[in-house]
């Protein structure tokens, strides 16, 4: 149980402009199941593809078993019986489970020909000898992202692994999908002698299966301890290299007149499939209406259609009472909708704009910062950057600054600034805090609260639980593009969420909220 | 002119000089190869350009098309969409102007001039509307359809000069010359330097101001940036586009008109030597920047003009300045890749010095 199975003494990785990897000095013992936490760009993954062979550190060697290992690629590090799951699944979604988990190491016939006979009775074997149930002559396809991950961790498994690297594997799942995926680790440790490293950034859930945990912060190893002695407080400090306030976030009671009605809102999605079915709800000034769900289900397009940026299929909303669908984005801004997207690269920013430019998008028609004819104010433009700069506490040398230099927290601010100083009756804000680091989330929650509290309208969107539990007045499941539940949260379990996230609810009895 | 000493354009600025800087130095290992002094090369490519009055006046002639055609790339491409028609606007641009020299030969001068300019905008504007609208509508590539649109235009001008249109003295390829009240006045002496320069200077400003100080001007760069964020801002995106594309086109037609009222006072069928194209090079070299493409304009300009010079002085043939042209583009489109390689580079040596020292 102690022995100690991989080393890795004094890595360093340099990355042009960022030292991703600062002389890291990290012990895996064989039999544990390793957590490795860190906010977003700590270094964590970077680590990992280092011991997976997908990135040579600068400088650092690492040993196996106490014999110094050199990897120049992941076939190195899987002859040595390291495996890893990506956080975005490696799998050809057209081949069946079997095809896929013997893919590169195909069982052969006369040479060249695939035997899928003995594939599909292998990975038969496999899932049983691992207790990993799958069918191997389905298509990955079809197969439900928890299963999927199943999958890759055979694949891993049929290589050979002995040491297996999970990334970030609770991203894309359910609380129920997590429990299950814990129940397999543990049984992988406990019972076949496996080694588990997960990287992660939820501390529940470091707490909850690992044996020893390692914290990562700005690129350097900032300390490694028994779970046992841990604690989500403890650890969120180290991440973060200060003390980290949960405060409660105070909610004052407010005046609830309905702002916005959607009414059997239908839409496609962009391969023309209806993706959003008959969706009706009624949001109210000083609420915030959490939507739960798994991403994929109709979240993406019921905000783009609610912002103006997609047609919608049937239906209609009302913003105070006007109807509002069909009209354009600026109309819909005008009528009183502000939109935090959520993809801030894609759709939210201009990373090659200033920030002062990225502050202007949707007033630069408005006074004061247009004058007479089409002529900008750029000293008002400026003074309102500087303004909402020092109120977002956006960390930034200057409002000059291309908005592609910031990290990401701030450049989720300067989203949020934007959308937030347009005082509109009714916000809607979509996974506020992907891939925003603690300090961050913490402000940004409080704005949000904040906002609540003045009695605006809010319609959160997140694809994460937590941040949903944490923040709504009211929940609503979405599922396969339709409602599929609404609660008062606190009459709510995460577990039950979970289950109306999945449409497993809607065969039993009628519940309601 | 603050705002373009900033961090970013001062790295981009000086990757430009080492690169105009590298490229002249090839050009000299040539001449060297040639067993000629690139000492008397360049001196001759300089007094060629700048030494005289009458050189100073013919370096500024050949900067008024580029930069009309340099503005028109600027803006088209700044809002993400690209304008590769301008030899084909500009032809047509100049069509039409000389139309109008040869066929209202009553109305006063002014008025001419005014119409002259005016029909070749037009012409160059809605030549480039639509392959704009098949863009923003059936995205049909627009490279694809202006590039091929350059060749109906230069073969319809054909035509029309050789045909229809053809001069009295008989098939030569060109129009008769427009009317004498048309013609913009000459500044110096033998040289083709004309009034239109100071039109140029009118319409650079304009575009200045419109693509810097506007809003129109902030719609363009964002949706060239990022089309998504300006639609979810309230940008119209495709007319932002369109509108873009039309104002490209207009200038290329007036880069035409130019050189019809101002320097042959005849439509020719070869009548622009691929001024467009070196527009397109020159914004792109100084990545779409106004004030950029009017000092890079006289900078290909002096070149242009210098190189005659030069080949008389020491025989180069002046086809060189076409390979320095080619070779500082050559430097700035590798311009990251080269900037990667530097700070790799340094990097490593950084490294090199770090290990071995414990945690910084």
């Amino acid at each position: 149980m102690e022995e100690i199975l991989i080393e890795l003494r004094n890595i360093s990785k340099q990355f042009p402009g960022v030292l991703a990897n600062d002389n890291i000095n990290l012990e895996i013992k064989k039999g544990e199941i390793h957590a490795i936490v860190g906010e977003n760009g700590a270094g964590k993954s970077t680590l990992m593809n280092i011991l997976y062979g997908l990135h040579e550190p600068t400088a650092g060697e690492i040993y196996f078993k106490g014999n110094p290992v050199r990897f120049t690629s992941p076939l190195d590090a899987i002859k040595l019986g390291i495996g890893m799951v990506h956080q975005h699944f490696m799998l050809v979604p057209s081949f069946t489970v079997a095809e896929n988990i013997v893919l590169g190491i195909e069982p052969k016939r006369k040479k060249f020909l695939v035997d899928r006979e003995k594939a599909i009775k292998e990975t038969k074997e496999l899932s049983q000898t691992y207790g990993l149930a799958v069918d191997p002559e389905i298509k990955v396809e079809s197969l439900s992202v928890g299963i999927q991950q199943r999958v890759e961790i055979l694949k891993a498994l049929y290589k050979g692994a002995d040491v297996l690297i999970l990334d970030e594997p609770t991203a894309v799942l359910t609380p129920q999908e997590t429990a299950e995926l814990f129940k397999v680790i543990r049984k992988l440790v406990d019972e076949l002698g496996k080694t588990i490293i997960i990287i992660t950034h939820k501390l529940q859930e470091v707490l909850a299966i690992s044996t020893r945990v390692s914290v990562m912060r700005q690129g350097k190893l900032v300390g490694t301890l028994d779970t046992k002695d841990a604690n989500e407080h403890l650890l969120a400090e180290m991440m973060v290299g200060r003390e980290v306030l949960f405060d409660k976030l105070e909610k004052k009671p407010t005046e609830k007149n309905e702002v916005l009605k959607v009414n059997g809102l239908r839409a496609k999605d962009n391969r023309g499939l209806l993706a959003l079915k008959d969706i009706s709800f009624s949001l109210k000034s000083g609420e915030i209406l959490g939507i739960a769900g798994i991403e994929g289900n109709g979240q993406s397009e019921l905000v783009e259609v609610l912002a103006g940026l997609r047609k919608k299929d049937g239906g209609e909303f009302y913003i105070n009472g006007v109807e509002a669908s069909d009209k354009s984005p600026r109309e819909i801004r005008k009528l009183g909708i502000a939109h935090v997207p959520e993809d801030r690269l894609a759709m939210g920013l201009s990373t090659e704009a200033s920030i002062a430019e990225n502050m202007l998008m949707g007033s630069q028609y408005d006074e004061p910062y247009r004058m007479k004819g089409i002529h900008l104010n750029k000293l008002k433009i400026k003074e309102m950057s500087k303004k909402l700069i020092k109120e977002f506490d956006i960390r930034t040398p200057s409002e000059e600054t291309l908005a592609g230099n910031l990290s990401g927290g701030n450049m989720q601010k300067v989203v949020i600034a934007r959308e937030f100083s347009f005082n509109t009756p009714i916000l809607i804000i979509s996974q506020p805090t992907r891939g925003v680091d603690i300090g961050a989330i913490e402000f940004i929650h409080t704005q949000i609260i904040e906002k609540r509290n003045e009695g605006c309208a809010i319609l959160l969107i997140s694809a994460e639980l937590d941040e949903i539990f944490r923040l709504s007045d009211r929940i609503m499941t979405i599922y396969e593009g339709r409602i599929t539940g609404e609660f008062d949260a606190g009459q709510i379990t995460r577990q039950e969420i979970g289950l109306y996230m999945t449409g497993k609810n809607m065969n039993s009895s009628e519940e309601g909220a | 002119m603050k705002s373009i000493l900033k961090k970013g354009n001062l790295e981009y600025l000086t990757s430009l000089f080492i690169s105009i800087l590298a490229s002249l130095l090839i050009g000299a290992l040539i001449m060297m190869a040639n067993s000629r002094s690139p000492l008397v090369g360049y001196g001759a490519l300089i007094t060629g350009a700048f030494g005289s009055t009458y050189s100073l006046a013919t370096t500024f002639a050949k900067t008024v098309p580029l930069v009309l055609t340099g503005l028109a790339t600027a803006i088209s491409f700044r809002s993400g969409i690209s304008n590769i028609g301008g030899e084909g606007q500009l032809y047509l641009g100049a069509f039409a102007a000389a139309y109008v020299g040869i066929t209202f030969t009553n109305i006063p001068g002014f008025l001419g001039i005014a119409l002259a300019i005016l029909a070749g905008a037009l012409v160059g504007g809605i030549y480039a509307f639509f392959p704009a609208l098949l863009k923003v509508k059936y995205q049909v590539d627009e490279v694809i359809t202006t590039i091929m649109l350059n060749t109906v235009a230069t073969l319809f001008t054909g035509y029309l000069v050789n045909y229809p249109f053809a001069s009295s003295q008989g098939k030569m390829g060109g129009t008769e010359m427009i009317t004498e009240s048309f013609r913009l006045s000459r500044l110096v002496r033998l040289s083709t330097l004309n009034t239109s320069i100071f039109f140029m200077g009118f319409i650079a400003i304009v575009i200045y101001y419109l693509m810097e100080k506007t809003s129109f001007g902030y719609d363009s760069k964002m949706v060239g940036q990022n089309s998504l964020f300006g639609r979810y801002g309230g940008i119209k995106d495709k007319k932002q586009m369109v509108v873009a594309m039309v104002i490209s086109g207009a200038l290329c037609g007036l880069a035409g008109v130019f050189e019809v009222i101002g320097v042959h006072y005849r439509f020719l069928q070869h009548i622009s030597p691929g001024y467009a194209f070196d527009g397109m090079l020159i914004a792109l070299i100084v990545k779409n920047n106004p004030i950029g493409v009017i000092l890079m304009s006289i900078f290909f300009g002096a070149l242009k003009t210098g190189s005659i010079s030069m080949e008389n002085a020491i025989g180069i043939p002046s086809e060189l300045v076409s390979v320095i042209q080619a070779i500082i583009i050559l430097f700035i489109a590798g311009e990251t890749g080269f900037k990667n390689i530097y700070k790799n580079w340094r990097l490593k040596k950084l490294h090199q010095g770090k290990v071995g020292e414990e945690n910084v």
